[in-house]
């Protein structure tokens, strides 16, 4: 509950401009991108620099009020619904970026940046910041370094944990701390910025970041290859990785996903197949050419029916982008859309997929599979409508089988999206209750208040719920 | 506790009398590392499975015992050393496990594993382990990952950290956990398997690893530059790196590196040059062969006075010679060796090296320079006498000025030795009260006892650098 003098209070550090707690402001932040779930939060602040922040997570401290930080909503596990009320923080005045540093190779950026103008900028300057994470032209590099967001090109470069170098932090009691730097190389003490990268906001505030750059690859060659044979493209993706080439992109759709997106796009894709690959390499042109008419020589020989290299740079433009509208162009089709990221090991991706056509039939589902198959992160999507509570509760059951078969599989809940809320009673099917217990002692050694982002990750109750909410 | 009653209780959890090690001269043995101080412990077992250690840490947990893991002991930090007395936990004996899965390319290992066998392993395979410290044939797996190791190709492969997804750990109170799993993309909870790899046996015993592996670059090149001038080998470096090109290792030494390999077993090297860069490339052989050439563009732009390029691989291993020569080199000067590892951003090498020269005139000591110049991973070992205890004095203060150096330059105490007991006072100075807070608090969440290898990391109230005999 906010009183009229903690309001007073926090209007004095960030302005009257800077402080909204009307209906209508608390409506707009009262959900993200996840489905069926929204709560209002009390008031919704919009800080200008770190003391401010500083400064208001005090009083929050001081009146144990919840903190949900929020960079544009994108989130897809409820990790920014302010479910116990509280403040919203916006960064929307903390969206600079601060310096690009050439001989270090780094960039620095308040926590506010779109996540598309940090790879234009080093783009511009011949450089390259790898995670590109399908929601990166609205997403915040703020939202996506506390969700550890992956991307396509995750199998060759890796996740944003691996690209940043330090941080700036708002601790739960309002201490400012530096964790790393621009340095390669760093053992002293704790590795504190890879523990907050990926923590969901329940650690601290994320106020500055300082980004690892690499070169920017010479060149990038398309393929795509067409299958009637959804274990086919499976043991393509393994047969590929066995004779050691790493694609910068790995992707696979199935057949109701490509009718979804070509619907969308229209761009003449192969609705008929039953599964695609898009696969994309990066470096020397040597390297490029010598890669991709291996992998094309792969493709054939696991059947594939269709072979073909993107002739322009346009064409494979188009390509990829056609994959990046998956969610949006499944989206159409129905009211609700339910989307996944159960990840597992890159050998078991074909029985993965498998086990997901049986749940989706068992359930009587319309389930479209699309994801990263390189990294065996896989995203189950299904069309639905909140308003039908029958499906829903089918959609669900479908959703705890095929945690539990990515778990036996030897994989995990959740890839790319996080916790949240939608994953918080199924984190102990991956984790065990010791390895719960040791990530709460963390939280509450750190937030002793319970104030940062309460009610993510670590699940109230043990009430399975994946998209029934209220 | 008395020291019979703990043998006694020890023999119900180690069923083999034979890892229950007590006699003096054993105890003895376990008294050291690589780095400074001499501690003897009141048992040393040798595990050999998870429960073990869990029964060990319950055990130890129940009558406040302190417990030091240890491989084999190569530690420049202190890290394994018993300061406290109580049990030394021997893990090299457990090395049974090295399991190479080419499919997922992933290697699975027990702790005691040798780092180098890991690497050869998976080189029968077509595939790689990149990290390589120098003591990669005698350290245990172990060990690197509590120290987080890095060594040469850290520049382009990174270092421990980047090749861990998965472990299982003991934690100080006997919980056996498993954090990551065989998934590249993972964001189930906080990132357990970062904090705990570099955390130098603070937080939990690590009992097996799940570490990535890599295809085996198709060719390397190798090629030395002679500087007249330190400034101009520093920009050599920053444009090379500018240029789009990240070599596999690239490596410097100081004039007074040189003369030392060159008194001890002359190459032929010239020892008037202030410099000597060595910087090797992989990945496709075309591909290189321009990088090569452009490499040593760059050197002539910035006014190098002579470049090799090695021909055959006999040639390289001839060229990389001069470097591994350096540490054995230069301990003939002196008998005793203070090797350190404070690193800076790249851009910053330069002024390192400038302030390194200072320091080593201000207090008239042998300190040469040598080390990963590509990420700023500078090596400054001064070469000195124990018996001297005026000399050592020197030491001690040259130490706190380099630390205090490297800290001013926007660096940090350690790159890749870690903390240990001998930089310990200094911590504060890099991270602040508040930094080193939220480290402590991590630490007393999960060990409240403090009993797994305290009085590492965190400086005790007072504590100063010591290498004298006072």
């Amino acid at each position: 509950m906010i009183t009229e003098e903690i309001k007073k209070r926090m209007i004095a550090i960030i302005g009257p401009e800077n402080y909204d707690d009307s209906k209508v402001g608390r409506l707009c932040y009262s959900y993200d991108a996840t489905p069926d779930l929204q709560a209002l939060p009390d008031a919704v602040v919009s800080p200008r620099n770190t003391e401010e922040v500083s400064e208001l997570v005090k009083i929050c401290n001081e009146h144990k009020i919840p903190i949900v930080p929020r960079g544009t909503g994108t989130n897809l596990c409820g990790g920014t619904c302010p479910t116990e009320g509280g403040i919203v923080f916006l960064f929307k005045h903390m969206n600079q970026i601060l310096e690009l540093d050439l001989d270090n190779l780094t960039m620095t950026v308040q926590p506010g940046v779109i996540t598309l103008d940090v790879i234009k900028k080093a783009e511009a300057n011949g450089l390259f910041y790898p995670p590109d994470p399908g929601s990166m032209k609205s997403s915040t590099i703020g939202g996506n370094i506390s969700e550890n967001s992956g991307g396509l090109r995750g199998l060759k470069y890796g996740v944003t944990r691996d690209y940043v170098m330090g941080l700036e932090i708002v601790m739960a009691n309002g201490d400012i701390i530096r964790t790393g730097g621009k340095l390669a190389k760093d053992v002293a003490g704790y590795d504190l910025t890879r523990l907050y990268v990926g923590a969901e906001g329940t650690l601290g505030i994320i106020t500055e970041a300082i980004l690892k750059l690499v070169p920017i690859p010479e060149t990038k060659k398309t393929i795509l290859a067409l299958y009637e044979d959804l274990e086919a493209a499976a043991r393509t993706v393994s047969k590929i990785i066995a004779n050691k080439i790493i694609p910068a992109t790995l992707e696979f759709l199935d057949q109701p996903t490509i009718a979804a997106v070509e619907d969308y796009v229209k761009i003449g894709l192969p609705t008929e197949a039953k599964a695609v690959l898009l696969i994309e390499q990066d470096g020397s042109p040597e390297q490029v050419e010598k890669d991709m008419a291996k992998i094309a020589d792969i493709c054939k020989s696991e059947q594939a029916v269709s072979v073909q290299m993107a002739k322009t740079v346009e064409e494979a433009e188009a390509l990829t982008t056609a994959r990046r509208t998956a969610l949006s162009a499944i989206a159409r089709i129905k009211p609700t859309t339910i989307l996944e990221d159960a990840t597992v090991p890159r050998s078991e991706i074909a029985r993965m997929v498998k086990a997901i056509n049986e749940i989706a039939e068992k359930y009587n589902l319309p389930i479209c599979t699309f994801g990263h198959s390189g990294d065996g992160n896989l995203h189950p999507t299904v069309p639905t409508d909140a308003r039908n509570k029958e499906e829903m509760e089918r959609v669900e059951q479908a959703f705890e089988e095929i945690f539990i078969k990515a778990i036996e599989l030897g994989g995990t809940i959740t890839g790319e999206h996080g916790v949240g809320v939608v994953k918080a009673p199924y984190l102990e099917l991956k984790l065990g209750a010791a390895g719960i217990e040791a990530m709460k002692a963390i939280k509450n050694g750190l937030d002793p208040n319970n104030i940062m982002n309460p009610g993510k990750v670590f699940a109230k109750d043990s009430r399975k719920r994946v998209v029934v909410g209220q | 506790m008395d020291r019979e009653r703990l043998i006694d209780l020890m023999g119900e959890i180690i069923p083999d009398e034979k890892r229950i090690l007590t006699d003096q001269a054993d105890l003895y043995s376990y008294s050291y590392d690589a780095s400074f101080g001499f501690f003897v412990p009141d048992i040393v077992v040798q595990p050999k499975a998870t429960e073990e250690v869990a029964k060990v840490m319950k055990l130890a947990n129940q009558f406040e015992i302190p417990v030091y893991p240890r491989g084999q002991g190569t530690s420049l930090s202190g890290g394994p050393l018993p300061v406290k007395g109580g049990i030394v936990l021997d893990l090299s004996r457990w090395d049974q496990n090295l399991e190479i899965d080419s499919e997922d390319m992933v290697a699975i290992v027990s702790p005691g594993v040798i780092t180098g066998n890991i690497n050869a392993k998976a080189m029968e395979k077509g595939l790689i382990y990149p990290p390589d410290p120098s003591s990669s044939n005698i350290a245990t797996i172990g060990g690197n990952l509590a120290e987080n190791a890095g060594g040469p190709r850290g520049l382009k492969y990174g270092v421990t950290k980047d090749y861990v997804i998965g472990l299982e750990v003991v934690t100080p109170e006997g919980e056996i956990i498993r954090t990551g799993g065989r998934t590249v993309k993972n964001v189930t909870g906080y990132d357990l398997t970062k904090l705990i790899v570099g955390s130098e046996g603070t937080l939990g015993v690590i009992t097996e690893a799940i570490l990535r592996l890599y295809p085996k670059p198709a060719s390397t090149q190798t090629l030395m530059a002679l500087f007249d001038d330190l400034v101009d080998s520093g920009r050599a470096i920053s444009k090379v790196l500018n240029s789009g090109i990240l070599p596999a290792k690239m490596e410097i030494m100081d004039q007074a590196s040189i003369q030392a390999v060159e008194a001890y077993r002359p190459l032929g090297l010239p020892t008037d040059v202030e410099a000597l860069i060595l910087i090797e490339l992989d990945g496709h052989p075309m591909a290189i062969a321009d990088e090569m050439l452009k490499v040593q563009e760059v050197c002539k732009e910035v006014g190098v006075r002579e470049v090799k390029v090695a021909a055959t691989s006999e040639e390289a291993e001839k060229l990389w010679r001069a470097r591994k020569l350096v540490s054995p080199a230069i301990v003939r000067v002196k008998p005793t060796k203070i090797s350190e590892d404070a690193t800076v951003p790249r851009s910053k090498i330069p002024a390192m090296f400038q302030r390194l020269k200072e320091i080593k005139d201000k207090y008239n000591l042998d300190l040469v320079v040598f080390g990963h110049a590509g990420d700023g991973n500078l090596h400054p070992n001064i070469i000195a006498d124990k018996r001297n205890q005026e000399e050592m004095k020197r030491v001690e203060m040259a130490v706190e000025e380099i630390f205090t150096a490297a800290i001013e330059l926007g660096g940090t105490l350690s790159g890749e030795h870690g903390i240990g007991t001998m930089k310990a006072p200094f911590m504060e100075m890099e991270l602040g009260e508040v930094g080193l807070d939220m480290m402590k608090r991590i630490k007393q969440s999960w060990d409240p006892k403090n009993i797994l290898n305290p009085g590492k990391i965190f400086p005790e109230i007072g504590q100063r650098l010591v290498l004298t005999d006072e």
